[in-house]
């Protein structure tokens, strides 16, 4: 781990203002997203998904990889024809004819990709440092002649000598590119680590960054708070963190960290959020877990006592946002946690009203029956427990009666 | 400054059991319960919180039983502040309980419905009733992040007179990111002696970065648990963390992380919720690869793609084929079949591979690459024997 006094810097810029305005959203579900092992879109699901994202307010969409050519170059050419309010960027590799069938699908926006890390250019590409340097200038200079927003994607930037990232991101910006995307190919730094790296280079070359990090450590989202921290003005983000391995900086939790920790609110329509993971997750067969942040199924559905009695009283004491935020529904179950304020709130909303010694001994029979059957009670079964607890306490009361 | 004693001394205390099961729906038997207690005692888990006695007589009966077992790890119960709970822990046989209590304004009005004082004095009642019971003792303040420092800094010295073991700091509604998580650790634990502890969530999918960034700031303990199986969005991931810790910060905590696998399996099982195939470290599609560029890169160096072998944390490596797969994965993977081919060959059947991918809307399985080789085999049989025909 580093000097304390760096992180007593970074951390005092914790509360630093962000202007919004300065904030870019660059999504790439349709690209790094489907690229995912075992993910393919159909053409309509990618035209359908570039509709929700620009209905939501993305300022990018990279909808592909247009020298695949057939059905993806296709589906890119649709969504660049449906004139929607965001720009549409294709990718490529640094490779001339790459450009040509970007041009050809008419983006107004192309990223060209090349790995800067010796152990990317020696043994994935079997080239030099000089054969990156000369294909940037090339490409660059190619794609700019027609006139296209170019973005110069450094692969494995993280595992790149920093003096040869900054020659990198030099010829790029010399070479007339708008922006640098910084990529975090393994996901393999911290949100310190990336907070230097990022910074070293706006200080030094001064050319706008973009963030695109991996989540194979859990940190895809910190570390790109941690670039824009450092000066970075594009995220690279897909939804539901789509991506290959461990998946990318997820959007939704991009958008809301970032409106609600950093108080960067981007105007976007975040009540689509659910609806928008729900297509995603369903177009790449992939059930959205429960427990996903800020889209997750469970995620306002309280059971334990403690935070159900919160909640009731004030939902802001666990939330910082609200379901409807989202497009989620707030819900309280009986389960093994549950107490006495939270089955009299169940019961309530089930029509049946009971005092708090009724909830106390009607506690302990739910918690035996949801540890038998392993889950949380629907709410038939809790108005069969209730009634056949009723009957019980109703058989002991005229039982005593009748010994009196 | 604080952050030295970061460094060799890292702690970690799983949860899985506690809050864990504390999430809506989730409900371990008894079985289970045990079951998981051990592989993390196995794998070389320090401390695990095993349950809450309060609970209820049949999460007595669990709790009891786990703790008259023979662990290598400390074992933890949990008690909101309230003597009466401390009675039940001592039932239950436990050594060490962590004393857990809201600090926050809004949790003190809107939950409790009480003022400063009654925190104060709930947590004062129930450590003495600790202390006379001789327990190791954890404070737990709930909500911290948005805690008044000032009342903060009175409980944690209130602790530290009374002997606590640790005090913990929870970040219960994620109000935190990594540099202001750095902020506040470092601030509190640069005037405090005790041993600080963070709790953190993922609503906003920053547990394991702001883990890691407390760890910095000086704290030297973390509550994780496996999967990150938690209330709402869940916790840090024991396997995150651990496997970070070593590959970001170089600490090794010497856990046996080839069970990692396993273990996620077997607590997905218990708590019915599958291990997402793309989840950190233990997802069985973080050693798959497909795309052309991907693949070929891992094929010359894994290097290239992985930071770590597959076999460390009990998953394998598969090349998949599908959409965006390239020659080279073509030629590979028919080399594990035994079969040499072509670069042509390779290349006609990448396409066949590749159409019948997006009909499909996924990835081949190894037999479907099988019928393709096939139907590959006959259409050029056929082509040879139409050209000599018409020779």
């Amino acid at each position: 781990m580093r000097e304390i006094d760096l992180f007593t810097e970074f951390s005092q810029k914790a509360g630093t203002k962000i202007d919004p305005r300065d904030i870019k959203i660059d999504d790439t579900t349709l690209r790094d997203g489907e690229q995912t092992a075992g993910v393919v879109f159909a053409n309509e699901e990618k035209v359908h998904i570039a509709k929700m994202l620009d209905d939501i307010g993305v300022h990018q969409i990279e909808a592909g990889v247009p020298v695949m050519g057939g059905d993806e170059k296709e589906a890119i050419k649709k969504i660049a024809s449906l004139g929607l309010g965001c720009s549409i960027l294709g990718w490529n590799r640094a490779v001339r004819s790459d450009i040509d069938a970007s041009v050809e699908c008419g983006v107004d926006a192309v990223a060209i990709s090349i790995s800067s890390s010796d152990i990317h250019i020696e043994q994935k590409l079997g080239k030099s440092r000089e054969w990156v340097l000369e294909s940037i200038k090339s490409c660059v200079d190619y794609a700019k002649g027609f006139n296209l927003y170019v973005s110069v994607n450094a692969e494995d930037s993280s595992r790149t000598d920093m003096e040869f990232l900054l020659s990198f991101a030099r010829t790029a910006r010399d070479a007339g590119a708008d922006r640098l995307r910084y990529c975090d190919t393994l996901g393999i730094l911290d949100p310190f680590e990336t907070f230097i790296r990022v910074k070293t280079i706006i200080d030094i070359i001064g050319i706008d960054i973009e963030m695109h990090t991996h989540n194979d450590f859990g940190m895809a989202i910190a570390n790109a708070i941690a670039g824009i921290k450092a000066g970075a003005t594009y995220v690279n983000t897909t939804v539901n963190g789509l991506g290959e391995r461990a998946g990318n900086a997820a959007f939704e939790e991009l958008v809301m960290a970032l409106k609600h920790i950093e108080g960067v609110d981007m105007g976007f329509n975040t009540t689509l959020f659910r609806a928008l993971s729900e297509y995603v997750a369903r177009a790449s067969s992939r059930v959205l877990p429960t427990w996903k942040p800020i889209v997750g199924g469970n995620l306002f559905v309280y059971e334990a006592e403690s935070k159900a009695s919160g909640v009731l009283a004030n939902p802001e004491t666990y939330e910082l946002f609200s379901n409807k935020d989202v497009g989620l529904e707030r819900k309280v179950m009986l389960g093994k946690y549950s107490g006495v304020n939270t089955i009299i709130y169940k019961l309530n909303t089930l029509g049946i009203k009971i005092s708090r010694k009724e909830a106390e001994e009607l506690g302990e029979v739910i918690r035996d029956k949801t540890v038998a059957l392993k889950r949380a009670l629907f709410d038939s079964e809790i108005i069969d427990t209730y009634k056949s607890y009723k009957r019980k306490s109703g058989a002991g009361k005229s039982a005593k009666k009748g010994g009196k | 400054m604080a952050m030295a004693k970061s460094k060799i001394n890292v702690n970690i205390i799983d949860t899985t059991l506690r809050n864990g099961e504390q999430t809506a729906g989730v409900v371990f038997s008894k079985h289970e319960k045990i079951r998981i207690a051990k592989m993390l005692d196995e794998i070389g888990i320090s401390e695990i919180e095993i349950g809450t006695p309060s609970l209820g007589s049949i999460e007595r009966e669990i709790v009891s039983e786990i703790l008259n077992d023979s662990f290598n790890a400390k074992l933890f119960v949990y008690c909101e502040a309230e003597p009466e709970n401390i009675e039940y822990a001592v039932k239950c046989g436990a050594k060490n309980v962590v004393i857990n209590i809201s600090t926050s304004d809004i949790h003190i009005r809107e939950k409790y419905k009480k003022n400063k004082t009654w925190v104060i004095s709930k947590l004062r009642e129930t450590i003495k009733a600790a202390r006379k019971s001789k327990l190791k003792f954890i404070i737990s303040a709930e909500d911290a992040t948005r805690t008044e420092l000032g009342f903060l800094l009175k409980l944690i010295s209130i602790a530290e007179k009374k002997g606590a073991y640790r005090f913990r700091l929870c970040d219960t509604v994620s109000r935190l990111d990594p540099f202001r998580t750095f902020l506040f650790i470092s601030t509190i634990s640069n005037v405090s002696s005790i041993p600080i502890e963070v709790y953190n969530h993922n609503d906003f999918g920053m547990a394991t970065a702001n883990g890691m960034a407390a760890l910095r700031g000086g704290a030297s303990s973390m509550v994780v648990s496996v999967g990150g199986l938690g209330e709402g969005t869940g916790n840090a991931a024991m396997e995150e963390i651990v496997m970070a810790l070593k590959y970001l910060e170089n600490v090794e905590l010497g856990i046996e992380t080839s069970k990692f696998r396993e273990i996620a399996e077997y607590v997905a099982r218990a708590s019915s919720r599958a291990v997402p195939v793309w989840k950190a470290i233990v997802g069985t599609n973080v050693f798959a690869h497909e795309s052309g560029i991907h693949a070929d890169g891992v094929i010359k160096n894994p290097k290239n793609y992985e930071v770590f072998n597959p076999a460390e944390v009990g998953l394998t490596r598969q090349l998949v084929v599908g959409k965006h797969s390239g020659s080279h994965t073509i030629l590979h993977k028919f080399k594990e079949f035994g079969i040499d081919l072509t670069d042509k060959q390779a290349n006609e059947i990448l396409a066949m591979a590749r159409d019948m991918s997006v009909d499909l809307k996924r990835h081949l399985f190894d037999k479907e690459l099988m019928y393709i080789y096939n139907e590959y085999k006959k259409k050029s049989k056929k082509k040879k024997e139409k050209l000599e025909d018409e020779e």
